[in-house]
């Protein structure tokens, strides 16, 4: 009842007919005889083999209902080889001589037979005894107990099921061919049960007997119910006992409902595992909810089919709350808003929180509930929703209620979301959100910017956690801090101001030591002794890999020899470590990649996106695996051309179909975009890049870093036009944008865009500046690849000045060369081996005859790698310089040829023509 | 003939057939209804006027009756049908069953029967089973009772039982009570809408199985569903819509029904609960007070409903009362749970509240989806500051009838209570949108939107508006609205509702803090607008209280003098306090 019996003993432990042939099994399998192979077991590893298999049993959690008779008598089939027959026919028979209360007391008391003495280490050692100490001595102690708990009443009703159970064994085992009629049969044979019940259980086997030979003779008796309830027009006609839930959708579900009342009638033996293996699966479920969410396996994992499991849990043991919090879990990630609260709110209301979460102190500390938690879920469901206001709202006060509960722990989770809320939605609509309340977080004032609050709250955040030993949450905190670290510069708080901004850099040293400290993690965990449930889905990755002919990794024991054909076969299995742990390093590896981006090593960016990519991927979310597949794409266009990237578009887009391919979606405009320019198609890339601008300002939110690259590819598509004024115009707003909202490493971006306006509008004074600024600011953040291409448009800057400078240029150029070379792509080697060779044109002292190939072959470099890119103009270029280097040479044939080429380019670019595009739409 | 004698008749043969047949609690409610009627039909009382100028049903129902049925044979539809009786020889059987059954052995009543196959003695068979069914089932639910909540005990006869009428509904062998017993083992296995259709065709063909009607009325759970009933015309039917409406929370539709049935069944105890029940939900406690008051005088050892008035008793904090009523049930029948109830609400008044809980505990025990008293334990939980108890049994009064506002607003005002007023705002929403004319939900929210966490004034002024406009009778809204328009700077809309706040408080005629308060404000507002004649108006008025308000208005007077008097003012200061 209310308030008093909160959570359920966690060690709730009920005998059922099932654990009765567990114990059955475990009795046979250490029957106290004094030879050391027992009787049916012909071999040692046979009778290993056996122990395996109930160990596993014992503590698998695959499903929330324990397997019916016929289910273990299968696996005993896969599971016996030889023995089979002998031990299906034992259990069997041993059940069903249970015929009289009696018979259950005089069984648990053979029982307690095979455990062994407290001091059974001194015995014999070729006697078989239990180990009361062991896991399956520990599960038989439990039995015996649990049945010595049980009142008379309990006993009837134990041997009642077991009736039930073996009669369904026998009905679906010897009656398969007519399973449609075993419903109404069962029904039938209860009804016949509850007259006489003695009689029923006594005669058990001669009636299984007796059916078996006269199946005949009783078929009118078994379609009889068929035939009545043909009759009952009105009654609902369950025809199809099993509807395919996803592909009925709704109309199913009611229908369904009704079908699961049905399903769970007790008089078909359905008995509950124990409370943990249920907690065991329920979190497994929760993973795989979580996992599939986006779509990656989201066939597997239908809305209906775990809200049937949940509905039957939930009928089976009302009080056990965690069902809600799974429901909503289900709700939240199948986009159910109303269904979701109203879950959250009612786990909540019933568990007080204090139930199933790992980090609550254990219970009698404090009798008041633990509502900052719902407080915390709520506010993640509200973010996940995509209300992040109110969601800031909510965290606010599970922030105050968890000081006013010193609830430390729960405080960290808090900050640890706010901080990521507050990274997420960008930092346009937040102003003016965290206010007051936060004082007592962030006491330095509300004076602060957002980000500068972010960073106060990762800090506190952190040190909560590394205090109160959170190691996930500490990884999590790492790799946030890493995070902002890569895009914030960490000015020193109070004096913040223009004047000293010029010694603040952003510091690769610490983010990297971010990152690291991630790694820790993982060794901590395979370190440490697994936890209960996940050793719970470790036996249940081995019941079903039974399943699998190759997962005989027992059955290569049978012969004996040490056949280790199979060695891999260990590491496919679920290693020990929480799929949650895996995901944070997991993304500690896309951050790397993401790292590296920004510092410019495109190689090991890409090493790492591959990393994860191969390592990480069963573990990973969707929406990360979707960045690292735009990542790798991204990187394709740059190194291999487009032709290379949409193909692997094409895959990624057939991978993630539904939930996550804004962001496909997003990569596919960007490409598509930048092929258009390249092309010289502008009409197309304007449209692709407006089509950008409205998918950065979505019903959700204003996505700042969308609308910042829409804008600025809005100013390269003008500065193809050749629009300068107006290209310039657009790229000066997004900088004060930009700088408004603090956004460095795009202001250095644009900075560098405003350069190349000036100078391809032939102002390249004016660029200068620019280009000087762009520098700097990649050198505070360390934007090293950014910077040798700033590097690059200086140098073309100096050379547009006038011949004279080309001297100058070249040494700029020859500075950049190494990071150019090394880690730039394509587009940006070929403009710096162009402009090389410009500068050695220009430059008077330099002599073409003297030294041609220290022009073309630059040149023809610069023309092979564009290729890839189909970038008419500066293809046209290379062209146009080769064949001036060739008419000076006076090979002429050549520089026809380069004419040429020359030509096609300018007319190509004149007259893009897409009929070989399959990508747009 | 008068049709307070037909319906008397009528009743009397359908207690015998109902007895007859084992279906007691329908015999005892036609019982209670046939002594409730008038005894003198030739005396013509108010009442029987009234009923006379009601409901037109009615009447057209006796007027039917009166030109179809004639005394003897009564055959006819509307008049009691007398069933035809099993033959002789099992006759005998039957007997043997029905003592059987009367000494709750009802197995054995069953297995007598066996091979009977006369209507009456199948319906007696099967309800035995039924029965038996049951009792196994209650049994069960407490021996298998595990940590994790009841084991579903389910009755086994249930199968069995349906299967066998469903034959007989099919090849129409079934007689309206074997109906009954169909409508009740469907609406078990959860089969509701055949269980509705049977059910309705049971009480069309014989109207005075209550029991009956009151599984169709449980079944009823929305006006829809009511509307699409096809019940024919028969006084029973007023009676259960009468007790539909009363669930569906139609209390005045309910009232005047009640009103009119009390016309013939004048003395019918059963009907003055049910208004007693139904003014109670309308609030009218004075009345409901008298009512169940004459209603011990009665029927003293009545325990049924009496919860209700102890409720009314808690109330108005009549302590002895209350006492009174407490010792008097459980004398009557200690193991009810009305009886528990009432003996908690005695101890909560007495602010004993660990007593009232576990009397309020037992009388969950004794019924589990007994809904008002998960929400009488929830407040006492409240009161002991067991908030995550107290949250646990509101949520499962929500959880057995989810537009139980009460329980809502009561989740809101625990969640309140522990300093999460956002999370609270998710059930004081749910209980006014279940309840939109209860002012104090409304003000609860408001209340809570105002908080210093929140600070939403915004949305409390718009719940304090809807609050005031349904009859808020503590007079909490207007006032706040006012100070909130205060306080956000809005003088217009905070004068206005000073002003109408101040016409209630006149009308009602209460003085106090508040009404020196909008006084004052409209005074000095007045003045700024340069409405001197309003301002000297409420200036004069405020000149009747004492208090350094007295002055102020003193001063202001002062001050409009000056500046009717076209003087401009020398010391302005002196004249904002």
């Amino acid at each position: 009842m209310a308030g008093v019996v909160k959570a359920p003993a966690p060690g709730a432990f009920a005998i059922t007919p099932h654990k009765v042939s567990l114990c059955i099994l475990v009795h046979t399998y250490a029957s106290p005889s004094q030879i050391s192979v027992p009787f049916p077991f012909s071999s040692v590893s046979q009778h290993n083999r056996l122990g395996l298999y109930l160990l596993a049993l014992t503590k698998s959690c695959d499903d929330i209902l324990e397997p019916k008779l016929d289910q273990l008598i299968n696996q005993l089939r896969e599971i016996g080889g030889l023995l089979d027959d002998w031990l299906t026919d034992h259990v069997t028979s041993r059940l069903s001589s249970l015929s009289a209360p009696d018979d259950l007391f005089n069984f648990f008391n053979e029982l307690r037979e095979t455990l062994g003495g407290p001091d059974s280490g001194v015995m014999d050692d070729d006697q078989v005894i239990l180990d009361p100490n062991s896991n399956l001595g520990m599960f038989l102690r439990r039995c015996i107990l649990a049945f010595n708990l049980l009142t008379f009443e309990g006993i009837c009703h134990l041997l009642t099921n077991i009736g039930i159970y073996c009669k369904e064994a026998i009905s679906s085992s010897s009656y398969e061919h007519r399973l449609d009629d075993s419903g109404n049969d069962l029904e039938s044979l209860s009804e016949y049960e509850n007259m006489d019940l003695n009689l029923v259980f006594k005669k058990i086997n001669e009636e299984m007997e007796a059916r078996k030979k006269a199946t005949e003779q009783v078929s009118f008796h078994l379609h009889l119910p068929k035939d009545l309830s043909t009759l009952v027009e009105d009654v609902e006609v369950f025809a199809d006992p099993k509807p395919e839930h996803n592909e009925k959708g709704g109309e199913s579900s009611s229908y369904a409902s009704g079908d699961l009342l049905r399903d769970v009638d007790p008089d078909g033996g359905v008995f509950l595992r124990t409370n943990w293996q249920i907690q065991g699966y329920l979190m497994e479920q929760a993973d795989a909810i979580e996992k599939s969410s986006c779509g990656r396996h989201g066939s597997s994992f239908t809305f209906n089919a775990f809200e049937l499991t949940l509905r039957q849990l939930q009928k089976l043991a009302p009080e056990f709350h965690r069902v809600h919090f799974l429901r909503y879990l289900n709700n939240l990630y199948h986009d159910e808003y109303f269904s979701a609260l109203e879950n959250l709110h009612r786990y909540f209301d019933y568990s007080a929180g204090t139930e199933g979460f790992d980090f609550v102190p254990p219970a009698g500390s404090n009798d008041f509930g633990r509502f900052e938690i719902a407080l915390l879920c709520l506010g993640m469901m509200q973010f996940h929703f995509g209300h992040p206001k109110r969601a800031l709202e909510v965290l606010t006060e599970a922030v105050l209620v968890s000081q006013q509960q010193c609830n430390d722990t729960c405080l960290a989770y808090t900050l640890a979301a706010i901080c990521n809320l507050l990274s997420e939605i960008g930092f346009s609509t937040t102003s003016g959100i965290l206010g007051s309340p936060f004082s007592p977080m962030t006491n330095v004032g509300t004076s602060l910017s957002v980000q500068q609050q972010l960073f106060v709250l990762l800090n506190g955040s952190l040190k909560k956690a590394e205090s109160l030993k959170l190691k996930q949450l500490i990884a999590a905190n790492n790799l946030a801090m890493a995070k902002f670290g890569l895009t914030h510069v960490q000015r020193p708080l109070l004096s913040f101001g223009p004047k000293i901004s010029m010694k603040l850099r952003t510091c690769p040293i610490v983010v990297c030591k971010e990152l690291r400290s991630g790694y820790h993690l993982i060794s901590d965990f395979c370190c440490e002794g697994s936890t209960m449930t996940t050793d719970g889905a470790f036996s249940t990755a081995w019941l079903k890999n039974l399943q699998k002919p190759m997962g005989s990794l027992v059955m290569s024991q049978d012969n004996g020899s040490g056949n280790n054909s199979n060695p891999f076969l260990f590491f496919t299995q679920p290693s020990s470590i929480p799929g949650s742990v895996l995901q944070l390093v997991g993304s500690s590896y896309l951050h790397r990649a993401t790292a590296w981006e920004m510092y410019g090593s495109a190689p090991l960016a890409r090493v790492n996106a591959l990393v994860y990519a191969t390592c990480f991927a069963d573990a990973s979310s969707s929406s990360d695996a979707v960045v690292v597949h735009v990542k790798l794409i991204q990187h394709l266009a740059a190194f291999k051309g487009y032709k290379e990237a949409f193909a692997a578009l094409k895959i990624a887009e057939e991978k993630f179909l539904c939930a996550s391919k804004s962001r496909i979606l997003i990569l596919k405009l960007q490409l598509l975009h930048e092929r258009a320019l390249h092309r010289g198609h502008l009409k197309l890339a304007q449209q692709v890049c407006d089509e950008l601008g409205v998918l950065a300002s979505s019903v959700t939110s204003v996505d700042l870093e969308l609308k910042t690259e829409a804008s600025l590819r809005h100013a390269r598509t003008l500065l193809a036009a050749k629009q300068f004024s107006q290209a310039a115009a657009v790229a000066h707003s997004l900088f004060c944008m930009c700088y408004k909202f603090n956004l460095q490493v795009e202001n250095a971006t644009v900075l560098l865009l405003l350069a190349e306006i000036h100078m391809k509008s032939g102002n390249a004074v004016v660029g200068l500046p620019y280009a000087l600024a762009s520098l700097s600011y990649c050198q505070s953040f360390n934007l090293d690849l950014l910077k040798a291409s700033a590097t690059l448009t200086l140098a073309e800057l100096w050379l547009s000045l006038g011949s004279n400078h080309s001297k100058t240029a070249l040494t700029l150029l020859h500075g950049a060369f190494p990071m150019i070379l090394g880690h730039g792509g394509l587009e940006l080697c070929a403009r710096a081996y162009i402009t090389e060779a410009k500068c050695y044109l220009s430059d008077p002292s330099f002599s073409v005859s003297d030294n041609p190939e220290l022009v073309l072959d630059p040149l023809r470099q610069a023309a092979d790698e564009l290729q890839a890119l189909e970038y008419h103009e500066l293809m046209a270029e290379a062209f146009y310089l080769m064949a001036i280097v060739y008419g000076k040479l006076g090979q002429l044939q050549q520089r026809e040829e380069a004419a040429s080429s020359f030509k096609n380019h300018i007319v190509a670019l004149d007259h893009p023509h897409d009929a070989d595009d399959p990508f747009l739409s | 003939m008068s049709s307070k004698e037909s319906c008397r008749n009528e009743l009397r043969t359908a207690i015998r057939q109902l007895s007859d047949r084992c279906l007691y609690s329908a015999s005892k409610w036609a019982a209670e209804q046939l002594v409730g009627i008038e005894q003198d039909p030739a005396k013509f009382t108010p009442s029987n006027t009234r009923f006379q100028r009601g409901s037109s049903s009615i009447r057209r129902r006796f007027r039917t009756n009166e030109i179809n049925s004639t005394p003897p044979t009564g055959v006819a539809y509307v008049s009691t049908p007398v069933m035809e009786e099993d033959e002789a020889i099992h006759g005998d059987f039957y007997l043997l069953a029905k003592s059987y059954f009367d000494c709750r052995e009802y197995r054995r009543a069953a297995h007598v029967l066996r091979d009977q196959t006369g209507k009456k003695s199948v319906f007696l068979r099967c309800y035995a089973l039924y029965l038996a069914g049951e009792k196994r089932k209650e049994e069960e639910t407490i021996e298998l009772e595990g940590p994790l909540g009841k084991s579903d005990a389910v009755n086994r006869e249930l199968v069995s039982v349906e299967r066998e009428l469903s034959t007989l509904s099919k090849n129409n062998m079934i007689d309206p009570f074997g109906l009954y017993l169909y409508g009740l083992v469907l609406k078990e296995k959860g089969n509701e809408n055949l269980a509705r259709k049977v059910l309705v065709e049971s009480v069309n063909s014989y109207p005075w199985n209550w029991s009956a009607w009151s599984e169709l009325q449980s079944l009823c759970t929305t006006v829809d569903i009511l509307n699409s009933l096809n019940l024919s015309n028969h006084w029973m039917k007023e009676f259960f819509l009468a007790s539909v409406y009363q669930e569906l929370r139609m209390h005045n539709e309910a009232l005047s029904k009640y009103e009119n049935l009390q016309g013939t069944f004048t003395f019918s105890n059963y009907l003055q609960a049910q208004i007693g029940k139904t003014q109670y939900s309308l609030r009218e406690f004075d009345q409901v007070e008298v009512i169940f008051e004459d209603l011990l005088r009665n029927d003293p050892y009545r325990v049924e409903d009496m919860d209700t008035y102890s409720n009314v008793l808690y109330t108005k904090e009549y302590f002895s009362a209350l006492s009174y009523l407490a010792h008097r049930v459980i004398m009557t029948d200690k193991y009810r749970p009305e009886s528990c109830c009432i003996i908690g609400n005695y101890y909560s008044l007495k602010g004993l509240h660990e007593k009232s809980v576990m009397y309020f505990r037992r009388a969950l025990k004794l019924n589990k989806k007994y809904l008002s008293a998960w929400t009488l334990m929830g407040h006492e939980y409240v009161e002991m500051k067991n908030t995550p108890a107290a949250v646990d049994a509101y949520r499962r009064a929500v959880d057995i009838n989810p537009r139980d506002y009460r329980a809502w607003y009561g989740l809101g005002q625990a969640y309140e209570m522990i300093g999460m007023p956002h999370y609270a705002l998710h059930y004081f929403q749910k209980s006014v949108f279940f309840q939109p004319i209860d002012s104090r939900l409304w003000i609860a929210m408001a209340q809570c939107y105002e908080s210093e966490q929140l600070h939403m004034l915004e949305e409390a002024i718009k719940c304090y508006k809807r609050a005031a406009n349904c009859n808020d009778t503590e007079a909490i809204a207007l006032h706040r609205l006012a100070e909130l328009h205060r306080e956000l700077g809005q003088p217009e809309e905070a004068a206005f509702y000073y002003k109408k706040d101040l016409e209630r408080m006149e009308a009602e005629e209460r003085e106090g803090p508040n009404t020196v308060e909008a006084l004052t404000f409209l005074a000095t507002h007045y003045k700024t607008q340069k409405r001197f004649e309003e301002a000297e108006v409420y200036c004069t008025r405020l000149l009747d209280y004492t208090g350094p308000e007295r002055e102020t208005a003193k001063s202001l007077l002062r001050g409009m003098r000056i500046a009717q008097s076209g003087f401009p003012s020398m010391d302005v200061e002196h004249f904002h306090p």
